[in-house]
């Protein structure tokens, strides 16, 4: 499928890189020529040079055969006005990254999509609400939910005091109230068969309900982790704000920002209960001074994930238990889990989850992307007739990589077992890797 | 980082398709009965069995190519076909010295056309087209051939092809390398069928049409006559080769959309279509009249015949004759000269410098006059509408100067072997363009057979550099590439 991406920023050149390794037809279209720089001699896609809010630039593109047109440019204004004019030279689908929260009211939806923007996505926004997940549940590493809740699943780092490490799957009882879909081990993603355990320092994803959450986390041996009443955060970026809108007003919120110009901006942003500092968060005198030692959780989001990196470390050395931070480099992901800096955020990741669902030609409840392990997890609508509800799941065939993490049906989660017929009607999480995703797509059409 | 388990086993993986070459030519050696038919199978099974164990041994390990990878597989790749491509003619006893087979070889894969054959008619047909199967996916360059041919091997990486496919500018067709691969591929074998059918009708051959056509199109020069194009004595062939000569100049993407997506206008905007074409223009005429006003016997048709030939073959750097200019006065050898050095347009399968270089050179010249006249106005320097970033100005006029440093380099060798200077200095010009046939003693109507090893290995090694445009050959040359730091 042709896809046209304009804007080689990070989110653009991200999906670029991802999308032609899934063997897409990527082109790339922005009006700097450095910054499409060395794309096209390393990366199998096309590059144009051009200005996406121009027809001439559009068409050279191939707009008019694109599947799926995505604007992210760092402008929203011109993201909107590129998606209408690809939606007007014939793009099938298009998406604009926006950065602005009102557009994202569900009761606008509809003048967009006669603008000819299909969807929005607000990478900011999508961080901020994981950050607000992560404060609320701070043992676990990430939570999605799924069939409005029916589902969720999480990722937990476990330590030597969890009592479900080194017992061997086919040990545990058959009647546990969960299913482990994947393991992360060091850089090696595990999809558990038998004869694997979990080890100390694996991070693992449970697919569970949500009224067996409480067990899961006493399984884990994270009962020790108390009620999270303090945060503090760096930097002022726009996640940040977002950041601060989301989660529970009884929290006590600060903001360290070393531009004294944003702290200005900043306090006209956030509500009043958040304090802004100005000030260097890498510090440790300030941090103390601030109360590091009392803070339940530090949450790093300055524009540079290297001092994030660096600023969650100190955090935690001056006591903080729990620590969050933005990581734009995918490389450094890994890194900072063997350094051992608690949750990541990475807008691209988040972007990238958006895409994937447009992407996918049967429709599909949900995409969302794992921060901590490459792979996806995906809810497929089951309709009548589809491949999937022929035969009992072990005799599926699924692709390797894939695995059910559990089935929704009426408004219940249900665990899949081999001999599960799946039924029209239900809902089918999945886990799978990235690659293997699109062939899912034949079990559900 | 280079990965020599990834290097050989891509390489091993391409001799595969060497030896599907050379098991075509062992069909044209059972279609005419000849006796090659042993030495053409042994050949293809050294070839294939060397690839299984290059294969076999590099199976496994990494599997992403690196830039340096890329530009190693490319060079080397283009080395070892030439070395290995010459086991059917010493196999078969038509050539008998290593150096001449490789020489052939590399002028093959090159698509240069110079060779040391002496009585090529009295090759086996198979081994003929042998040579023009060389120059028919030296053409389009070996890892773009196995890219387009056969996607199924996974080659279609994209360093590895970045590394073959040079030029100052890039356009592709579509996102994906494989799908413009075969894109280009269809037409380049639809203009070889069109060509060998023309041929055919204006009273070639079927054998002379196609193999003719395989060299037209790869802009090669090797025929299966001696005397060239002239022995056909067809003013209708001529034409008809001119014509397809032309057209094989022309960058193949631009004829595909041309053609194939009905945009004929593309070609006309493009500003190094438009200088291929006035040079080619001026150029005929000023040789026509040149040939006309000559002593001799030459009307107006067959001066200007022998003009639009002898130029388009030339700057297409095709390298075929009708008439044997070497014997032409003086001063149009030096205008032949300059449309060796300028070649065809980029994307074409062309060599030599190529117009689009030639024009932005020009105008760089001309901008640095008005810059005297006009201190302070910001002159671009445009192509097609784009204004060309300083960067690739200075990229085009290192290539100038790496081009004329391997020029004189040249020169200088064969001069050190004893050739006299019009002999060596247009045998080198003729090398690193790949155009093929030289001056003086080495015109096109003679053989290279004559030439010192030294000379002939120089050459080879000066064809493999200008195929490649210098750099990604070059570059194994330099330290810095090997630096593990």
């Amino acid at each position: 499928m042709r896809i046209v991406i304009a804007g080689a920023g990070a989110v653009g050149t991200h999906l670029a890189k991802m999308l032609s390794s899934e063997n897409e037809n990527v082109v790339l279209l922005d009006e700097s020529e450095e910054k499409l720089g060395r794309m096209e001699t390393s990366f199998d896609l096309q590059t144009i040079i051009g200005d996406p809010t121009k027809i001439s630039a559009l068409k050279d593109a191939g707009v008019g055969e694109a599947e799926l047109f995505v604007a992210v440019t760092p402008d929203e204004s011109r993201n909107i006005t590129a998606c209408i004019l690809a939606h007007y030279l014939g793009a099938s689908k298009t998406i604009a990254r926006i950065d602005n929260y009102e557009y994202l009211l569900p009761k606008h939806k509809e003048y967009f999509a006669s603008l000819g923007v299909d969807s929005l996505i607000y990478p900011e926004q999508l961080a901020a609400e994981e950050i607000a997940t992560s404060i609320k549940y701070a043992w676990m590493r990430q939570m999605l939910e799924f069939g409005g809740g029916a589902l969720v699943m999480i990722g937990v780092k476990v330590r030597e005091n969890a009592s479900i490490i080194n017992i061997p799957f086919k040990e545990l009882p058959p009647d546990i109230p969960y299913h482990i879909v994947a393991l992360q081990r060091d850089d090696e993603t595990i999809i558990p068969r038998g004869n694997d355990c979990i080890k100390a320092n694996d991070i693992v994803c449970f697919m569970t309900t949500h009224e067996n959450i409480p067990y899961i986390r006493q399984i884990c041996g994270k009962e020790q982790f108390s009620e999270v009443k303090s945060v503090i955060i760096m930097g002022g970026s726009r996640i940040a704000v977002r950041t601060t809108k989301l989660i529970p007003e009884n929290i006590d919120v600060k903001i360290i920002e070393s531009d004294l110009n944003r702290c200005h901006k900043l306090v006209e942003l956030v509500d009043d209960e958040v304090m802004v500092i100005n000030g260097d968060a890498r510090d440790p005198e300030l941090l103390r001074s601030e109360g590091i030692a009392h803070t339940d959780v530090f949450i790093a989001l300055s524009d540079n994930s290297e001092t994030n990196i660096i600023a969650c470390l100190a955090a935690k050395r001056a006591g903080v238990s729990r620590a969050v931070s933005e990581i734009e480099n995918i490389d450094y992901i890994s890194m900072a889990e063997k350094m051992d800096i608690g949750s990541v955020i990475n807008k691209k990741k988040l972007a990238a989850s958006t895409i994937f669902q447009m992407m996918l030609k049967t429709d599909v409840s949900s995409v969302k992307c794992l921060t901590f392990i490459q792979a996806v997890v995906v809810e497929f609508p089951v309709n009548h007739d589809c491949l999937i509800t022929r035969k009992p799941v072990k005799a599926l065939g699924l692709p390797d990589g894939a695995n059910i993490g559990g089935l929704i049906r009426n408004g219940a989660g249900v665990h899949v077992t081999g001999n599960t017929m799946i039924e029209p009607g239900d809902h089918v999480i999945f886990f799978c890797v990235e690659r293997v995703l699109k062939k899912l797509e034949k079990y559900f059409k | 980082m280079f990965h020599p388990r990834v290097i050989f086993r891509v390489i091993g993986m391409l001799l595969f398709i060497e030896a599907l070459f050379m098991l075509m030519c062992v069909g044209v050696a059972f279609f005419y009965n000849e006796n090659t038919v042993q030495s053409l199978l042994s050949s293809a099974g050294i070839v294939a069995l060397i690839g299984a164990v290059l294969v076999f041994l590099c199976k496994g390990g990494n599997r992403n190519v690196s830039f340096k990878d890329g530009y190693i597989v490319v060079s080397l790749c283009w080395v070892v076909f030439s070395l290995l491509g010459t086991l059917p003619y010493i196999l078969s006893g038509s050539i008998t010295n290593f150096t001449d087979a490789f020489f052939e070889t590399m002028s093959g894969f090159s698509t240069t056309g110079a060779t040391i054959l002496e009585d090529i008619e009295a090759l086996p047909k198979s081994i003929l087209f042998w040579r023009m199967m060389t120059h028919w996916v030296g053409g389009l360059g070996i890892v773009f051939f196995t890219v387009a041919v056969f996607p199924m091997f996974g080659l279609n990486d994209i360093k590895l092809f970045s590394a073959e496919s040079v030029g100052p500018m890039r356009s592709k067709l579509h996102p994906r390398i494989s799908v413009t691969a075969r894109w280009i591929l269809t037409i380049y074998i639809a203009l070889t069928i069109i060509c060998a059918v023309s041929l055919n009708v204006v009273g070639m051959g079927w054998f002379d049409s196609i193999c003719h056509s395989m060299s037209t199109i790869a802009t090669g020069g090797f025929s299966t006559k001696q005397a060239s194009i002239a022995a056909f004595n067809s003013p209708a062939i001529e034409y008809v080769i001119t014509f397809f000569m032309f057209v094989s100049g022309v960058n193949l993407s631009l004829l595909y959309l041309a053609i194939f997506k009905l945009r004929p206008m593309t070609l006309l905007r493009d500003t190094e279509f438009k200088t291929y074409l006035i040079i080619v223009a001026v150029f005929t005429f000023a040789i026509g009249l040149g040939l006309f006003f000559s002593p001799g016997d030459m009307d107006a048709e067959s001066s200007f015949r022998a003009s639009v030939f002898q130029v388009v073959s030339l700057q297409t750097t095709t390298g075929f004759a009708t008439v044997d200019y070497a014997a032409w006065m003086p001063l149009l050898w030096l205008l032949l000269c300059a449309l060796m050095f300028f070649g065809a347009c980029s994307g074409s399968t062309s060599g030599a410098m190529k117009c689009v270089r030639i024009s932005i050179l020009f105008k760089v010249v001309w901008n640095e006059f008005k810059r005297i006249v006009h201190p302070n106005a910001v002159i671009p320097v445009r192509m097609s509408k784009r204004v060309i970033p300083t960067a690739v100005q200075s990229a085009i006029l290192a290539y100038t100067v790496i081009y004329i440093f391997t020029l004189v380099a040249g020169l200088f060798v064969n001069m050190a072997f004893g050739i006299d200077f019009l002999d060596s200095f247009s045998i080198s010009v003729a090398s690193v363009g790949n155009v093929g046939p030289a001056l003086g003693n080495y015109g096109p109507m003679d053989s290279f057979a004559l030439l010192p090893d030294g000379v002939k290995w120089f050459s080879a090694f000066q064809m493999l550099v200008g195929r490649l445009e210098f750099f990604a050959v070059l570059l194994l040359f330099t330290p810095v590439f090997w630096k593990r730091r």
